[in-house]
């Protein structure tokens, strides 16, 4: 597909686009774009776009490019800081909640939002490093290979440090994970 | 570690995964590429080359660990080698709109005194859209066609042409197929075409253009690629669905009007 773009076939980069908006997308919302993620997703494409000469035949793309995404995406929140407070954002993160049944009882929905939220608190209180391998391995569902491929680090070190994380998380929440 | 660590570590990557999901955007794949599509040829973005092979990549270490004696050898030649323009590929921009893609060719030659094709073996409106599966749209502004004709496309698509003779007896076309990324035409052009607003996007091709369309032999069997030269162009896309290109219509006003009475009409 690759070499196709690179040929000059339009319709090729067109199906890239296509293929890879919805993760994309969902990287950049999680890397902490918020409103700005399809602009930043946009962006992120025209790079990949401009850069795929430099593209190594044989990797693989979506790591690649999700590599582009995060960091337009820090560029975009860099400048963003300057407007909001980490207040606000914290605000907008909790404000995408977790898809339950109409059908589903109001006090379980409560619950679910309440530990939705103190989730994503927990997340904002890892370090950066920490945040980013559980970003990667799971918000975005990359497998172990793809992770250390997108962050540059050894695979070992996606392991371990993906291993404190979790047990750094689950100590951040309230009781070890309430029942659901 | 025990057992109800374990489990609360799975219920926690199971939770992030679910994060994960309810962060994905609305499927717009579809707006994503034409928006990136069309950056790349707003800003005149060159095709991305191919990649150093491992034996230029080889040639670029070593002159990275003998730079600094390089510098000083290749300072004049390097001044010279900044300075010419790298050469471009003949064909540079591309981008798709609606299915259809449009090529910048400087070099692309149309022949001065192209006729519009007319609309050669004529159905009724209703047999056309039997035939095509889809409704054609018929503008306001240029009211019943007087001829309309099917011709097929690849992967069993079909294309509407409605055909319509003005004043001075010259033929205006009115192409419709239903767009997608597969491009159905390539418009290849000397200069840039300029967004249009038609109550959505359009684009105007003010000056002939080679345009290449797909053509069955006279066995009926095979698609080839045909070439000829088409005057200005008007595309749209008015429901998203079908995209229209209106050929034969001199004047960008006049152009836009006829678009304007799909769009207002409804289709």
């Amino acid at each position: 597909m690759i070499a196709r773009v690179r040929a000059g076939q339009p319709e090729a980069y067109a199906e890239l686009v296509r293929a890879h908006t919805g993760i994309a997308l969902r990287a950049a919302a999680a890397l902490g774009a918020g409103p700005d993620a399809e602009d930043v997703v946009q962006q992120a494409f025209v790079k990949a776009y401009c850069a795929l000469g430099r593209f190594r035949d044989g990797a693989a793309f979506r790591p690649w490019l999700l590599s582009i995404v995060a960091n337009e995406t820090r560029n975009t929140v860099r400048a963003a800081a300057r407007r909001t407070t980490l207040a606000g954002r914290e605000a907008a993160l909790v404000g995408a909640e977790p898809v339950i049944p109409e059908s589903a009882d109001p006090a379980v929905a409560t619950l679910e939002t309440e530990r939705r939220a103190a989730l994503l608190a927990a997340l904002e209180k890892l370090t950066e490093e920490h945040r980013l391998v559980v970003t990667y391995r799971y918000l975005l569902e990359m497998d172990e290979r793809e992770t250390a491929e997108a962050l540059g680090w050894p695979r070992g070190t996606v392991k371990s440090r993906l291993n404190r994380a979790l047990r750094r998380l689950r100590r951040l929440l309230p009781e070890g994970g309430a029942p659901a | 570690m025990s057992g109800r660590q374990e489990e609360e570590l799975r219920r926690l990557r199971e939770e992030l995964r679910a994060y994960g999901r309810s962060l994905d955007g609305s499927p717009g794949g579809e707006t994503m590429a034409e928006r990136v599509l069309a950056r790349i040829l707003a800003q005149e973005l060159p095709a991305p080359e191919p990649a150093p092979r491992p034996r230029v990549r080889a040639i670029r270490h070593w002159t990275r660990t003998r730079r600094r004696s390089l510098v000083a050898a290749l300072c004049g030649l390097l001044t010279v080698l900044v300075l010419t323009p790298p050469v471009r590929a003949t064909v540079s921009d591309w981008f798709g709109f609606h299915g259809v893609q449009v090529r910048h060719d400087p070099s692309a030659a149309p022949s001065p005194d192209a006729r519009v094709p007319g609309c050669a073996a004529p159905v009724r409106l209703e047999e056309a859209a039997r035939r095509a599966g889809f409704t054609p749209v018929v503008p306001e502004a240029l009211g019943p066609p007087d001829t309309v004709s099917v011709t097929a496309l690849p992967h069993g698509r079909t294309l509407i042409s409605l055909c319509w003779r003005d004043t001075a007896g010259r033929t205006i076309r009115l192409d419709q197929f239903p767009g997608r990324l597969d491009f159905t035409f390539t418009k290849t052009v000397r200069e840039q075409p300029e967004w249009l607003d038609v109550g959505g996007q359009g684009l105007w091709f003010p000056r002939p253009h080679v345009l290449t369309f797909w053509m069955l032999d006279a066995e009926g069997r095979r698609f080839t690629r045909e070439e000829r030269t088409a005057g200005p162009t008007l595309l749209w896309s008015p429901a998203g669905r079908v995209t229209l290109r209106l050929e034969g219509v001199q004047s960008r006003v006049r152009a836009r009007e006829i678009a304007m009475s799909v769009t207002n009409g409804g289709g």
